[in-house]
């Protein structure tokens, strides 16, 4: 092996994207548990300690987790910048993430003030190092292309989103007087309109027209969509500390609109297909973004009738639309792209020439995927059901919700012990690697 | 006498990943020595050039008119 030729690699060892993707599944099997331990009440209110504690198992454990892992893959193979140090920054961001996710959902469910002095330090360190070495990386980007726009409007709002979460927390912590209704709504918004939409939209321009063989989403568009976005919110959120209740409202309309706008554009670019082989990931991009249009229409309709607004299971409903419908979906079913993909071309480039290495399928059948699809499916329409009739139905949405997360994990881990067998076999064959 | 040898052309435009870098390194596989393969792809392959530098493959590559890409690859 040649050391000098490995340091000019794009792509970071296999290890720095894994251990995010491997963590992030139990974190769903986190939160069922944690339905399952409160029962019906959970739904009471979206301000429970509880809930504010299921809230962040998913968007930190789960859907945070991947997303900077994944990140610290795309920006090299699609962008073709590199990270320093892949590894230590990895772990740097890793470890204190999962840490500061158990911590902060502890420290809300048990009100505990040390708690959030813990996790406001865990998660300040794992998304400042996240958030330094993404930003040094894209801003060196060899081309402004749509992806690299957007993945610069969605850091700058991951940048808000922390820096919301990071003030609420310490008010919890240290007992500071904030406005804490319109931050907290400020902190969802940012981050799940901002940071996942517009990560999304960055990510979905490379990988919709590659893995799904559509024709590529309009240029004018790509270029243009994020920065928008990132307007709108900036516009918005001063409207709503400035107590503009109009314009605040008019900035809400139109971000709904974009999120409308982006999720009926990419339905309408699966129908545009090349080739319409069966691929069990697309049933996740159709959940995704029907699931986006369904909470943006919701959302619309509590514009129109005030009575909705303030019913806790309209919040609650959008709640599961944008995070488990729209975000969570749409995070699992790449990671049955990104997954056996990357196994496979860290295979390629250990063994190329000296063993034969499986086609990409074999290191993860469609079977169990379209199978877990089935179960995050029924995950979503009983969680749906369980927001307006939670008596009948949260222990069955908690075991859907524990079922899809655990099924997830094994089938990422099914791809490491493949790729780890395979791997071993093939040095077993030719040890020595030029 | 292998100077002559004609181009091996893979043409991966429109291929789901990773179809494209199959062929590709099959091609590599039969690839003599002053010969070329000729790598037409419609995005940067950039997981290709780690593997390409990790083994010493001379390539080149050339941005085309329709927004693709042609990399020349020659053999170690």
């Amino acid at each position: 092996m040649n050391p000098a030729g490995l340091s000019l690699e794009q792509a970071p060892p296999f290890s720095v994207p894994l251990r995010f993707f491997l963590t992030a599944p139990w974190f769903l099997a986190l939160a069922a548990a944690l339905m399952f331990w409160e029962g019906p009440l959970i739904f009471a209110s979206r301000w429970l300690p509880a809930t504010l504690a299921l809230t962040h198992l998913l968007v930190l454990g789960f859907m945070a987790q991947v997303m900077l892992g994944a990140l610290l893959q795309i920006l090299p193979v699609a962008v073709g910048v590199t990270i320093p140090y892949p590894r230590l920054t990895a772990a740097l961001i890793h470890l204190p993430l999962t840490l500061g996710t158990l911590t902060l959902a502890g420290a809300l469910l048990f009100s505990l003030p040390s708690g959030f002095a813990h996790a406001v330090g865990l998660l300040g360190l794992g998304f400042g190092v996240a958030l330094l070495a993404f930003h040094i990386a894209l801003w060196r980007a060899p081309v402004a292309s749509g992806t690299v726009i957007a993945l610069r409007c969605a850091l700058g709002a991951l940048l808000v989103t922390v820096a919301l979460g990071l003030l609420l927390a310490g008010g919890l912590s240290w007992g500071w007087s904030l406005p804490v209704v319109e931050l907290t709504n400020l902190h969802a918004v940012w981050g799940l309109a901002g940071w996942t939409a517009l990560l999304l939209a960055g990510v979905a321009y490379q990988v919709v027209p590659m893995f799904h063989m559509t024709p590529p989403y309009p240029t004018g568009l790509t270029r243009s969509f994020a920065p928008l976005m990132t307007g709108v919110l900036a516009a918005g959120s001063a409207f709503i500390l400035l107590d503009w209740t109009v314009a605040a409202l008019v900035a809400g309309l139109a971000l709904a609109m974009g999120l409308i706008a982006f999720a009926a554009g990419t339905l309408y670019l699966f129908t545009q297909r090349r080739r319409k082989i069966s691929d069990p990931t697309l049933g996740y991009w159709r959940m995704s973004m029907g699931s986006l249009l369904a909470g943006a229409a919701l959302w619309l309709l509590t514009q129109w009738i005030p009575a909705l607004a303030t019913a806790p299971q309209v919040e609650w409903l959008l709640g599961i639309l944008l995070i488990f419908g729209f975000a969570i979906a749409v995070i699992n079913g790449m990671l049955y792209k990104i997954a056996p993909f990357l196994a496979w071309f860290h295979l390629q480039a250990q063994l190329l020439g000296r063993a034969k290495i499986p086609h990409i399928k074999q290191l993860l059948p469609d079977t169990p995927v379209r199978r877990q699809m089935r179960v995050s499916l029924a995950a979503l329409l009983l969680l749906l059901a369980a927001a307006v009739y939670p008596a009948l139905f949260t222990y069955p949405a908690a075991l859907a919700l524990g079922a899809t997360g655990v099924w997830l994990g094994v089938n990422l881990w099914s791809v490491w012990r493949t790729y780890r067998r395979i791997l071993r076999e093939g040095l077993a064959i030719a040890p020595a690697i030029q | 006498m292998t100077l002559n040898l004609p181009e091996i052309v893979v043409d991966g435009r429109g291929l789901e990943p990773p179809e494209p870098m199959e062929r590709v390194l099959a091609a590599l596989d039969v690839l003599q020595p002053g010969q070329r393969v000729r790598f037409l792809i419609h995005r940067q392959p950039y997981p290709l050039y780690d593997i390409l530098r990790r083994y010493h493959y001379p390539y080149e590559t050339i941005k085309g008119v329709d927004g693709g890409f042609e990399i020349l690859i020659s053999a170690p």
